[in-house]
């Protein structure tokens, strides 16, 4: 993919909050039990921090990236209006996606015993703070 | 026979001091439904608190060999109490009562017995 010098300066300053990005992962992990893992990742699919020890984190931001698109579609076609978080559910636990502003989305593993109820409850809030430090990361990308 | 809504209506209406009332289900930790509450008490953050609570005391059972069932559990605040009612049904396993009443005003013997009866009445 061919990216414009926007876009990458854009992404250079995403990329440079990664020590907070990582942080706030970290907290969400602690604060949730049976959480295995969780990751940053642009919309496009490009990990910006992650704290997973069982998944490949390049291959479940990709396939985060086709999710959130099909999410999209979906919940734009039925009025649903924008995207705010996907939950799966497999035999053995759980994959939830959250939005984190507009350009990122967090992603979490969680086992089949979690409280989903507080996973969404901290992962929003996780997501909420992680669009906010996209955000400065963001206005420093627009000063010259 | 009264569906969710209802009976957690009912217990906010027939229960003295009642502050707000969820069925939750603590498999997931999410509200089935959730009647009162409000800005000083979220009944979703509630669920998912108290499916905590739950789980901690049915495993705590577990580990110590009791073969035995949780019938209630109350929790004592200053100004509150809290009821936690796990129901027996056969469709409504894995799922509790939660009530928050005013402590001034409540009446705890009286709330259990109601509780008890809006359990039974209770169809999920």
């Amino acid at each position: 993919m061919r990216l414009t010098l926007r876009q990458r300066t854009e992404r250079k300053w995403l990329l440079a909050a990664e020590p907070e990005v990582l942080e706030e992962l970290r907290r969400l992990r602690a604060r949730v039990t049976h959480v295995t893992g969780a990751l940053a990742a642009t919309s496009d699919g490009v990990v910006l921090a992650h704290d997973t020890a069982t998944v490949e984190p390049e291959g479940v931001a990709a396939l985060t990236a086709a999710a959130l698109g099909v999410a999209q579609s979906l919940a734009g076609a039925t009025g649903r209006g924008a995207f705010r978080e996907l939950l799966v559910r497999g035999a053995n636990g759980y994959v939830a996606t959250y939005a984190a502003g507009s350009t990122a989305v967090l992603t979490v593993l969680a086992g089949d015993r979690t409280n989903v109820g507080r996973l969404h409850m901290e992962a929003r809030r996780s997501g909420a703070r992680l669009a906010d430090l996209m955000g400065v990361a963001l206005s420093r990308a627009e000063q010259p | 026979m009264a569906n969710t809504q209802t009976a957690l209506k009912e217990a906010m209406t027939s229960i003295e001091g009642s502050l707000g009332a969820a069925l939750v289900d603590y498999s997931s930790g999410m509200a089935l439904g959730t009647v009162g509450g409000g800005k000083e008490l979220d009944l979703t953050v509630a669920a998912a608190g108290n499916t905590d609570v739950v789980r901690a005391k049915v495993r705590t059972m577990e580990q110590l060999g009791l073969q035995d069932t949780i019938e209630d559990i109350l929790i004592t605040l200053g100004n509150q109490y809290h009821l936690i009612r796990l129901l027996k049904g056969r469709d409504s396993q894995g799922l509790f009562l939660y009530l928050a009443l005013d402590k001034n005003r409540a009446n705890l013997a009286m709330a259990r017995h109601q509780l008890r009866r809006i359990e039974a009445e209770l169809e999920v």
